[in-house]
């Protein structure tokens, strides 16, 4: 098995098509760090003259209000503008000294108290325009989310000891730019990359018969280690693309495993904190255990239908299958947590924005786990019969 | 030991494989001779189980037979098949290839070397395999197998586009093999070389095996039962046929005269000598019947 293993391996990494595949991603990565990264502008950013122009026009209008007969709006601008601006006031006085724990702690209190107004105030307050955006029906519940979430997470930078600096807050740093992708492309990226690499694991077989068919080895063993290149071959995926990491980190820094990342849970509404280190480790395991599901689909396949563009078509039909029952809100009426597809936006699942989104509190990483490991016990027990008939032939 | 019982398959209402009952034995040299698309390949790829019969089983050492993919694995370990040289791997070098099969089926690693030596393939076996010709494909091909060690070895074609040395050195090899033991089952199209080294050889006609000796009765011994005349002219056969009705005197599609002498007397010998001689007719040979001969009288009969 381990000659196999030795064999198996030594043909994945001399395949041009793999070659290509880790040289794009390879391509990505340095290509993302030095133009795409570069030109990310967060709407949560630290931006001084912003801060200013709201504290100065809200000074300025209670300086000048005429605080008899007021208007309902005006009586409640002067109710909350002067709190509002007190930690407007702080974190722009902590810029001015670059206290950066400061900031975050009157960063935070900001970010909860604006949400308290915004959220709950009614239809006369927003969050920030970006939100706002043509077609985007849930621009609040956008805003809600993310100014809560940056509440969470500078309350966090508060209440912590860490390397605090503009890169960190406005999440540019290295690790926090792999964290970010985490949650929006990048798993895409990574469970596609698997499928290209794994797509010919069986049927490049087919172009070398005679060499091959001969071999002492159960059809079963054989396309277990084959399962297991493609696994170890997807998951050095993750080196060509830590090149941009390096570059991202040699720019802005490579931020520490310890900053908190904020987790959204869906019963009780709040923001709760996990390291990065284990936003990181949970995020691993479940791309690896959808690896591990694709591939084992991708072994059955290919002992069924017996064609690469077969596996390809169901390989990317399972990274879009979600896009066919997604829609906003719908995890209230379906129990949408035990389709394994609801999982394949991996970061934001840890995050809880899938919950926050889909409106449930089952999309979780231990649900998920469940879900994906049934489904490869299914998909594998398959293989396992079909391989052990005795007219079974690979070749 | 492997022994087919009667063996069938059919491809598309055809019968390639017609009920075919062998044992091959431990230490013996089979040959299999037949014109392409006979079903020799078929019958070998039978015996690996890549192609499963109709009807009939394969069995091997033990009663193991192809039962279970436990037990074809176990098979498999027994037994090996030539790959073919258009099969090998462009981007590997021989030596690599080598590997793999002494890997698979851990076997001596010593042999590497040994085969390497043995097959002169020093000088190009750390190159890839993409920059070989032909017979240097096929001389890897063969010491793939030969690495593997398998108590039995199935070869398809294992002389092709190699020149006479090299015939003659996996010659020498196959005959070493034998002495181990093994069983080593051939189809070769270079029939004077297999009737060298081939301790039984089969014909394939219509799906059926036939043993060359009960064909010609005496093949296999060394004795004489044939005067052999390449391109008699046809009067001096005819007049040879009336002179002597008591031989059986037959042409071959290959244009060669085969008298056969076997149980005859020294004196009828020399007459049939003194006759061809008057009929200057000096060109002939007195021996048995060639594996050739046969072939051109079995296969090429009009």
């Amino acid at each position: 098995m381990q000659s196999y293993f030795k064999f198996e391996f030594l043909h994945f990494f001399f395949n041009k098509k793999n070659i290509a595949v880790y040289v794009i991603l390879l391509f990505f990565s340095c290509y993302y760090a030095m133009v795409v990264a570069p030109s990310y502008d967060p709407i949560e950013k630290v931006d001084k003259l912003e801060m200013e122009a709201r504290y100065l026009t809200r000074e300025d209008f209670l300086n000048s209000v005429n605080t008899e007969r007021m208007h309902p709006s005006t009586a409640y601008a002067v109710m909350t503008y002067p709190e509002w601006n007190e930690y407007e006031k702080g974190r722009l006085d902590a810029l001015e000294e670059h206290d950066f724990k400061k900031y975050a702690e009157a960063t935070s209190k900001w970010y909860t108290y604006s949400d308290g107004m915004i959220y709950k105030g009614g239809d006369f307050l927003f969050y920030h325009p970006r939100y706002y955006t043509y077609g985007n029906n849930y621009a609040r519940e956008d805003g809600h989310f993310a100014y809560l979430s940056a509440a969470s997470r500078y309350e966090g930078y508060a209440e912590g000891d860490y390397a605090l600096s503009i890169d960190v807050f406005e999440e540019r740093t290295a690790l926090q730019t792999w964290q970010r992708l985490l949650q929006s492309y990048l798993p895409f990226i990574l469970i596609v990359s698997c499928i290209l690499l794994s797509a010919d694991i069986v049927l490049k077989d087919r172009r070398n018969p005679t060499l091959l068919r001969g071999f002492p080895m159960s059809p079963w063993r054989r396309l277990l280690v084959k399962g297991g290149v493609a696994l170890f071959g997807s998951i050095l995926a993750f080196i060509p693309l830590a090149a941009g990491l390096l570059i991202i980190g040699a720019r802005n820094g490579f931020g520490s495993l310890d900053l908190p990342v904020p987790i959204y849970s869906h019963v009780d509404k709040s923001f709760s904190l996990i390291s990065l280190s284990e936003f990181m480790l949970q995020n691993m395991a479940l791309i690896i255990l959808w690896f591990v599901l694709i591939i084992s689909l991708l072994l059955l396949t290919s002992i069924l239908i017996r064609n690469e563009f077969a596996n390809l078509f169901i390989g990317f039909a399972v990274v879009i299958g979600e896009f066919t029952y997604y829609t906003r809100g719908i995890g209230f009426i379906r129990e949408v947590q035990w389709y394994p597809t609801s999982y394949i936006q991996v970061g934001q699942v840890i995050s809880g924005y899938r919950n926050y989104v889909y409106e449930s509190n089952a999309l979780t990483l231990g649900n998920g786990a469940t879900v994906l490991s049934a489904c490869v016990c299914i998909i594998l027990l398959t293989v396992f019969i079909i391989s052990n008939l005795p007219k079974f032939k690979q070749l | 030991m492997i022994e087919l019982k009667e063996i069938g398959v059919r491809f598309s209402g055809r019968d390639v494989l017609k009920d075919i009952s062998v044992v091959f034995k431990p230490g013996e040299i089979i040959g299999l001779v037949a014109p392409n698309g006979t079903g020799k390949s078929t019958l070998m790829n039978v015996m690996m189980n890549y192609v499963s019969p109709q009807t009939g089983q394969v069995i091997f050492n033990n009663g193991l037979g192809y039962t279970s993919k436990k037990n074809e694995v176990k098979i498999h370990q027994l037994i090996s098949m030539m790959p073919d040289q258009s099969d090998l791997y462009n981007y590997l070098s021989g030596r690599e290839h080598l590997k793999i099969y002494s890997s698979m089926w851990n076997s001596n690693k010593q042999l590497i070397d040994q085969t390497i030596a043995a097959l002169d393939m020093g000088s190009y076996i750390n190159k890839k395999t993409g920059t070989y010709s032909l017979g240097m494909r096929q001389r890897l091909c063969f010491a793939m197998q030969i690495v593997s060690d398998t108590q039995m070895m199935l070869m398809d074609e294992v002389m092709n586009g190699l020149d006479p040395t090299q015939v003659e050195i996996i010659s020498r090899i196959l005959e070493k093999k034998k002495s181990e033991g093994k069983t080593i089952i051939v189809a070769s199209h270079l029939l004077e070389n297999l009737e060298k080294y081939a301790d039984r050889i089969f014909f394939f006609k219509n799906g059926e095996l036939e043993l060359v000796s009960d064909l010609s009765p005496g093949f296999e011994q060394k004795e004489l039962t044939t005067i052999r005349i390449e391109e008699l002219p046809d009067a001096v056969s005819k007049l040879l046929c009336k002179e002597f009705p008591e031989l059986d005197i037959q042409t071959l599609p290959n244009q060669v005269t085969l008298i056969n002498v076997q149980g005859a007397t020294s004196q009828q010998l020399t007459r049939v000598v003194a006759y061809l001689q008057e009929h200057s007719v000096t060109e002939f040979n007195l021996g048995k019947v060639s594996l050739l001969d046969l072939y051109s009288m079995y296969y090429q009969k009009a």
